[in-house]
């Protein structure tokens, strides 16, 4: 029996699998997705708009099922023949803003200040005295005040009746609260915008620090030569160096004339920066008077 | 003792002006005997020349004072004068303020000046002037700072204050262990 007639007959019931697509569409399996970017036939879309629609469509989602099935098949017992979907490629905008970044506390804002990076420690370290690994901090932590222990030693100077056991538990208590005082602060300053304030504020204090700290150093760095800087050049804009000079005072007798004219010379600079004021009301009545 | 340098002269004799004005010069520029300024203790004194050279063999621990002493400077380096100064400053007063017999003794005991105590003052004053107070009798009491000018103390009332105390003769009892 010949049943290529009949496959024949059933086959052009079907419309075929291939498609033909001048541009070759874009798919996003992830998301089961195909982008089209072919133009529409006008002609078409205006004459029979639903059949054409229908069409397009269909050849859209017939090429995205070829695609669909060129991925690696596996077979799941119960439920079938299944793809593995591969991760979305689109890139889709985000549903709620992005979240503000958290105001610095003020360790943060000093440690910025000053340079000071954050280095990241194991969470756990040797005890060598116990022999094993025990964590930085927390229950049975290394960095333990000793008051759980049995025994406290008394330091030498400390006052033999004084309990070591509760000044320890003290000392913990205060730095307890301490830290949750700093704590309350930095949420406070957070809310009242205060970081804000404080933050730029140090901004520009930043500024004149690292220039007043710049100046320091270069201070130092030339008078750190064998001469302390005797034969150095001098660098351009270089801070005056005033460590180190005597202050000098004139002789108490000297030149009197040269005395008296210094003094009359800065007298004369008062005056006249001070200027004789017109008296309005006196000019008036003199004038008054002359004429 | 030293001479002052540039900077303190500068603060002296911006306070000196605020009294005696110009006069200054003829602090500074006599023609009977050279006068100097000296700081010694931080405070300043008016030395003659033979009263310097006298004073130089003095060594700076014993020295306790010389000349007339002006007034001092503070910490922070401004310049306060005092009423031993007001000698110098009552012979060269651009601007007067005379008392009557009944404000002296208010006065003298470091209050301000009312309006009720006024006998007189030098016409056109302005406001916050430098002023030698002296009493009818034309003795110098001390010296101040005017609140308000000539015009606008016609209008004030008697209790109102008139001048400001700076300095009052009375200090001389008060402060003697300070002020030389």
């Amino acid at each position: 029996m010949d049943v290529s007639a009949q496959l024949e007959a059933q086959k052009s019931k079907f419309k075929s699998i291939n498609v033909e697509k001048q541009v070759s569409l874009q798919f996003d399996l992830g998301l089961l997705a195909s982008f089209d970017t072919n133009a529409l036939e006008e002609n078409k879309l205006k004459t029979e708009t639903d059949n054409y629609l229908k069409s397009y469509t269909r050849d859209g989602t017939q090429l995205l099922i070829n695609e669909i099935f060129q991925l690696p098949l596996t077979s799941v017992q119960d439920v079938g023949v299944v793809v593995e979907l591969p991760k979305i490629v689109t890139a889709i905008p985000r549903e709620k803003p992005l979240p503000k970044p958290k105001p610095p506390t003020r360790w943060e804002r000093f440690a910025k200040l000053k340079g000071i990076k954050k280095n990241k420690k194991s969470k756990l370290i040797y005890d060598e005295e116990k022999g094993e690994w025990v964590p930085r901090w927390g229950y049975k932590g290394a960095n333990d005040d000793g008051s759980n222990e049995w025994l406290v030693p008394v330091p030498d100077n400390a006052d033999p009746f004084e309990d070591q056991f509760t000044k320890l538990r003290e000392a913990k208590k205060e730095r307890i609260s301490k830290n949750e005082a700093r704590r309350r602060r930095n949420m406070d300053e957070a809310e009242t915008g205060e970081t804000q304030k404080l933050e730029n504020k140090s901004k520009a204090g930043a500024k004149a620090l690292k220039k007043t700290e710049l100046h320091q150093q270069i201070s130092v760095a030339k008078t750190s030569t064998a001469s302390l800087g005797k034969f150095d050049k001098p660098i351009k804009g270089e801070p005056s160096n005033t460590k180190g000079v005597k202050r000098k005072f004139e002789p108490n007798i000297g030149d009197i004339q040269k005395e008296k004219e210094a003094r009359l010379n800065i007298l004369n600079k008062i005056i006249d920066k001070k200027g004789e004021v017109l008296n309005v009301r006196k000019a008036i009545a003199k004038n008054h008077q002359e004429n | 003792m030293r001479p002052l340098t540039e900077d303190e002269t500068k603060v002296f004799f911006e306070k000196l002006t605020k009294y005696i004005g110009k006069n200054v010069l003829h602090l500074v520029d006599r023609s009977d005997e050279t006068y100097y300024f000296r700081l010694h203790n931080e405070k300043v004194y008016y030395v003659s020349d033979s009263m310097l050279r006298q004073a130089v063999s003095i060594g700076r621990d014993q020295l306790a004072s010389l000349g007339v002493c002006f007034g001092k400077f503070t910490k922070s380096k401004k310049f306060k004068l005092h009423i031993t100064a007001l000698d110098y400053l009552a012979q060269y007063a651009k601007y007067k303020l005379w008392i009557k017999p009944n404000g002296e003794g208010s006065f003298l005991y470091g209050n301000h000046v009312l309006k009720a105590h006024i006998g007189r003052i030098t016409e056109d004053t302005p406001e916050h002037q430098g002023v030698i107070i002296f009493s009818m009798s034309d003795i110098p009491l001390g010296f101040g700072v005017t609140a308000r000018s000539t015009v606008e103390i016609r209008k004030l009332k008697p209790t109102d204050i008139v001048a400001f105390h700076q300095a009052d003769i009375g200090e001389y009892l008060r402060e003697q262990d300070t002020l030389f």
